[in-house]
């Protein structure tokens, strides 16, 4: 009885985005509409809570998300000239992904590893102390 | 030569089975009041950042009836410059789970979150595994101990909003919310997550609490001086020689000998500018202001915070304006967005700056500093109101030396 | 007993509440914007900030409550400066240029922010206008959005998630991105909109507006090939005046026909004719469906709103609703009909246009179930500015009456406009034709009032007749679901806007707190004026029965008057 009184006990919707995004790459527009049957929310609603994040995406993103640190402590270690090299390999701005649908580029804040900077991250695996020439070989080896 | 002190930094302790538990042991020794009091006595403040007394948090909440109530630790680290919670997450596990537990004995909560960021991926893991064989081993969702203390634990992942380290945004974002501060009051104790009384307390800040409970560090707590009791740990980052994570003694170090000694003095044949002394929501210290020792009501003299420990050293190197820029754009995508001080104030700081560096404009410092007054006194959280401390202090110290356009400083 | 200081006053409260109610109390106004009474408490324009005595940061006034000993000021050096500060920011995001200005604007005459800049005193404005570049939503026939001077201050989001209980606004994105919009920026034609305009009503900044037909209903008027007849609403001859007169509450029907036969209509008739033909249809298919084991409840159909909240929400109860046309559907095929006919008119030379307090039935007209039975609709708001734009005194006008044909009526029409008046209109006839007595009291004071859920049981003959009326349609959805629940009723009007049509989306915009009080009570005073005061006496209907539809219910007129409804996706 206790158990179903209290909200601890239902799934959470951040955790449940984030079983979604994991699975197809993005939240489709399916995924909302059952989200929103199941949590009595509006689908404008949860829009508004996915787009709010920036780790859940409403468009299919690259293989690869490439996350990129430019905030100050990496950015104080030439983050930016690591990020003009990667941008101009992958021909990406930033929140893109390459057509072949391989590359999703994020220019991102700190990803916490301030003494090791610059710090890039390809999906889940963190590179530190990069450079233009060490950022280009990590993608290469995902090509 | 300035020494360490290792308390929270130390061996890695990912081993569940040879793990003691002696704080958590002893708080179910001694009783929840005295649990309390003890983290009270120590004088342990908060180190997220706001520095607010964790035993009175505490012992407030301990006071608040409800039906459920709540402990959360705030793992969401996102002010840049800042690792140690990271670093303990993925060293010293065991200590934060720990930390959690007698937060949540002391107030009388049976049930916890911790919200790590998105971001962490490594720390998700580990801290995950951590979750599932403590409940193997009856640490969590069990009596402990045989005693009438049982925690049930979730692990939250947070998605990449800054934002949600605020501790109201947190508690919009585990309810499944777009991560925007709550008004407050009600403060999270009276009417927290669910609407339930909750705590939330920073990952070092409960490290700390560990320690303070912890029967073979008892010396802990005496350690520092008042205002500023036991250890901090530092994240040394920026133009320094030797960057990364140190712990020290409160007021037993200056900030120059952090930079100089610990932090090995700055790259290259570089002078250092000034020091950013607890991430980038705080005010700069000028490189030949370092002399004083390091504690909360130091910096709190010097109009600076020690904030969340992120110590960022910056050498003359650098293009001020660049910084500022810099630092603007962090607070200007990550503002929640509700709030109209902070969501346009922060804008339209970019666009002053932006306009500075690109076009032959004056600084406009007035504009500025209104923009900042408005910000810091009327923004709805705490993120907010110091969102603009960085660049203000920067203007107000080195504003003479900008000079149009590009390069700024002779 | 509580005891504060507001700017030196000393106060007195026999309970909690907010600085900004208490300083209300105490006759001083703190400037606000993202507050409205009656939504949720936001807290994120900050503009009613004040100065609490041993604080250094400002409280926000909406959202913090007073305390014993609180010594407050809400107009300090401090907190003056710092408006003046947010209000430029704010206003910067509002993007006013040479294409997007105030001279065109929809609040153009009742601006909130020119309002508070004026409160403020703001005097300089040192911030260029943020160019967000938003194009403008377009994708409804009711209700245009343009983004480019949304502030974000959140107010139509709660007005429809928690007033419409509906939410088809979000705020998305965060920081400079943050915006107000719908689902995946689709555009409010393509989402589960209600069309009900309560939105308008809300916004600050005239970023949502209706479709304006104001320019095609002009150059009809100017094409001598059409015959162009007009229709007005029960609910607009008690607010069209409030845009001259500022004023709330006043009855100007007689001045309304003169202002629109001086605009060139070519006959002034009467929406309210046509609600004494709905009663008659809708009443005889009440009394129908309760001898024959018809469906019940049986739902009203009038109010546009409601009709496409529960083709969304409800599709399920879709039989329950009245196949009743609404009085201004009835209207236009009557007009194009029997008028065409008696007036001796080509039935394709006759353009139809209403005047509504209703975005919806912009909406409704465009409905493919009934296309063609109306061509224009104007909201009350449209008509008042073109009455501007043709230079009449409105106020000073002399009155004139409706053309005869369609636009005579009985009082029970005239109630169409409020909450509860189709049911009382509707209970006037049912009891006399079921009875076939007079009613002794007339008024059905059970279903008259302005809460948002009435329930009444009213004896007709020896029948009970289990009545509900709902308005709102967050107060709609509770009463679905109190069916779902089991709950049993036998007839209901739903009408989708707080206070029924009176409180309409296409209404003047009022600043009058009691504006709704004031014009129910002139709805309910026009009715007592009438002498005719129920559907079935109106002897043009009897006339329009006897000479083309037969009796309610016929063929024709099922032909004519009625329709049918679609379940929509959500």
């Amino acid at each position: 009885m206790d158990k179903l009184k209290s909200l601890f006990y239902q799934d959470s919707l951040l955790e449940k985005l984030h079983q979604i995004q994991i699975t197809y790459g993005y939240i489709p527009e399916a995924e909302i509409e059952n989200l929103s049957e199941k949590y009595q929310l509006a689908r404008a609603n949860v829009y508004g809570v996915i787009s709010f994040y920036s780790m859940f995406y409403t468009e299919p993103t690259g293989k690869y998300i490439i996350r990129i640190c430019d905030s100050i402590s990496c950015h104080l270690n030439e983050s930016d000239s690591v990020l003009r090299a990667v941008k101009s390999y992958l021909g990406l701005k930033s929140h893109q992904t390459t057509e072949d649908k391989k590359f999703t580029l994020e220019v991102v804040e700190c990803l916490g590893h301030c003494g090791e900077g610059p710090v890039m991250m390809v999906n889940n695996k963190i590179f530190t102390k990069i450079n233009k020439n060490k950022a280009l070989e990590i993608l290469n080896d995902c090509m | 030569m300035a020494q360490e002190k290792l308390y929270l930094k130390g061996d890695k302790l990912l081993d569940i089975s040879n793990y003691e538990f002696k704080s958590i042991k002893n708080a179910l020794r001694i009783g929840r009041e005295k649990t309390i009091k003890k983290v009270k006595d120590s004088g342990l403040k908060g180190r997220g950042g706001a520095g607010f007394p964790t035993g009175i948090k505490w012992e407030m909440a301990a006071e608040v009836e409800g039906k459920e109530k709540y402990v959360v630790c705030n793992a969401d680290e996102g002010e840049p410059g800042t690792f140690k919670d990271r670093y303990l997450l993925e060293e010293r596990p065991l200590k934060v789970l720990e930390g959690i537990m007698l937060a949540a004995y002391a107030v009388g909560a049976d049930k916890a979150y911790i919200y790590i960021r998105g971001e962490y991926s490594k720390s998700i893991e580990i801290f995950s595994e951590i979750i599932e064989t403590a409940r193997e081993k009856k640490i969590l969702d069990a009596n402990l101990f045989d005693s009438d203390f049982k925690l049930e634990l979730k692990l939250i992942r947070g998605a990449g909003a800054y934002v949600c380290g605020d501790e109201t945004s947190l508690i919009n974002s585990i309810e499944g919310k777009r991560g925007r501060s709550r008004i407050k009051p009600p403060y999270p104790i009276e009417k927290g997550l669910f609407k339930q009384p909750t705590v939330v307390n920073n990952v070092e800040s409960l490290c700390c609490a560990a320690e303070v409970l912890n029967p073979d560090s008892e010396e802990f707590s005496e350690l520092g001086i008042k205002g500023s009791k036991g250890t901090k740990l530092l994240c040394l980052s920026g133009d320094l020689n030797k960057p990364g994570l140190y712990e020290v003694e409160f007021a037993q170090i200056t900030l120059a000998e952090i930079i100089y000694d610990l932090g090995g003095g700055i790259k290259g044949n570089e002078d250092l500018r000034f020091v950013i002394p607890g991430g980038i929501s705080t005010a700069v210290i000028k490189a030949e202001d370092l002399d004083f020792p390091y504690s909360y009501q130091a910096f709190e003299k010097r109009g600076s915070s020690l904030g969340s420990g992120a110590v960022i050293a910056v050498s003359k190197k650098h293009d001020l304006i660049d910084l500022m820029l810099n630092v603007s754009r962090f607070y200007m995508d990550e503002t929640c967005g509700t709030c109209f001080p902070c969501r346009e104030g922060n804008r339209q700081i970019n666009k002053i700056l932006n306009a500075f560096k690109e076009e032959d404009r004056k600084i406009e410092t007035e504009l500025i500093s209104d923009i900042g007054n408005t910000i810091r006194l009327a923004a709805r959280c705490g993120l907010g109101q110091s969102s603009l401390n960085f660049i203000t202090s920067v203007i107000e110290n080195y504003g003479k030396e900008l000079k149009f356009g590009g390069k700024i400083y002779a | 007993m509580l005891r504060a200081e507001i700017d030196g006053l000393n106060i007195e409260l026999e309970e909690k509440i907010s600085i900004l109610d208490a300083a209300k109390k105490a006759n001083i106004n703190i400037p606000t914007l993202c507050y409205e009474d009656g939504l949720s408490i936001y807290g994120g324009c900050r503009l009613c900030v004040v100065e609490v005595e041993g604080e250094d940061l400002l409280k926000p006034a909406c959202a913090t409550e007073i305390e014993e000993g609180m010594k407050i000021k809400t107009h300090s050096k401090k907190v003056r400066d710092l408006r003046k500060n947010l209000f430029e920011l704010i206003i910067a995001t509002h993007n006013i240029d040479c294409q997007l200005n105030c001279l065109t604007c929809s609040r153009a005459s009742n601006c909130e922010l020119k309002d508070i800049a004026e409160d403020i005193g703001l005097s300089k404005m040192r911030l260029d206008p943020i160019k967000r570049g938003d194009s403008v939503d377009n994708s409804s026939y009711a209700v245009i959005r343009e983004p480019e001077k949304c502030i974000s201050c959140n107010r139509c989001i709660r007005k429809c998630e928690e007033v419409q209980g509906i939410g088809i606004f979000t705020t998305a994105n965060r920081g400079p991105e943050t915006v107000v919009t719908t689902f995946k920026d689709r555009g409010m034609g393509n989402v589960e909109c209600t069309n009900c305009g309560q939105c308008i009503l809300s916004c600050p900044t005239g970023a949502l507006h209706e479709l304006y037909q104001k320019e095609s209903v002009l150059d009809i008027l100017n094409d001598e090939t059409k015959h162009v007849v007009v229709q007005t609403a029960p609910a607009v001859r008690v607010a069209i005046s409030e845009p001259f007169s500022n004023q709330a509450g006043d009855i100007s029907t007689g001045q309304l026909v003169t202002a629109l036969k001086r605009l060139g209509f070519d006959a002034v008739f009467d929406t309210n004719f046509a609600a004494d033909l709905t009663i008659m249809e809708e009443g005889t298919e009440l009394i129908d469906r309760i001898n024959n084991d018809g469906k019940l409840p049986l739902f009203t159909s009038c109010s546009p709103g409601w009709i496409k909240f529960i083709e969304h929400f409800y599709p399920e109860y879709l039989d329950n609703l009245s196949s009743a046309k609404s009085p201004q559907q009835m209207f236009g095929a009557v007009a194009k009909s029997y008028y065409a006919k008696e007036a001796g008119i080509d039935s394709d030379k006759i353009v139809v246009v209403s005047i509504m307090p209703c975005t919806a039935k912009k909406f409704e007209a465009k409905r493919e179930e009934m296309a063609g039975d109306v061509d224009y609709v104007l909201t009350t708001r449209e008509l008042a500015s073109i009455i501007k734009s043709a230079g009449i005194d409105f106020l000073n006008l002399e009155e004139s009456e409706y053309d005869e044909l369609l636009g005579v009526s009985s009082g029970a029409a005239d109630i169409f406009g409020t909450t509860g008046g189709v049911m009382e209109a509707a209970l006037r006839t049912a009891t006399e034709l079921i009875t076939g007595e007079e009613l002794g009291k007339i008024e059905f004071e059970a279903v008259r009032g302005l809460e948002g859920i009435k329930k009444a049981e009213v004896e007709i003959g020896g029948l009970k007749l289990r009545a509900a009326v709902a308005n709102g349609l967050g107060n709609a959805r509770k009463v679905m679901e109190m069916i779902k629940d089991g709950e049993e009723f036998d007839f209901i009007e739903f009408m989708a806007c707080p206070g029924g049509c009176m409180g309409g989306g296409g209404q003047p915009i009022s600043s009058d707190k009691n504006v709704l009080e004031k014009r129910q009570q002139a709805i309910y005073k026009i009715d007592k004026s009438k002498k005719m005061r129920k559907s079935h006496e109106n002897p043009y209907i009897k006339k329009l029965y006897d000479n083309y539809l037969e009796k309610p219910g016929s063929e024709i007129a099922h032909k004519l008057l009625h329709t049918k409804y679609k379940a929509r996706k959500i």
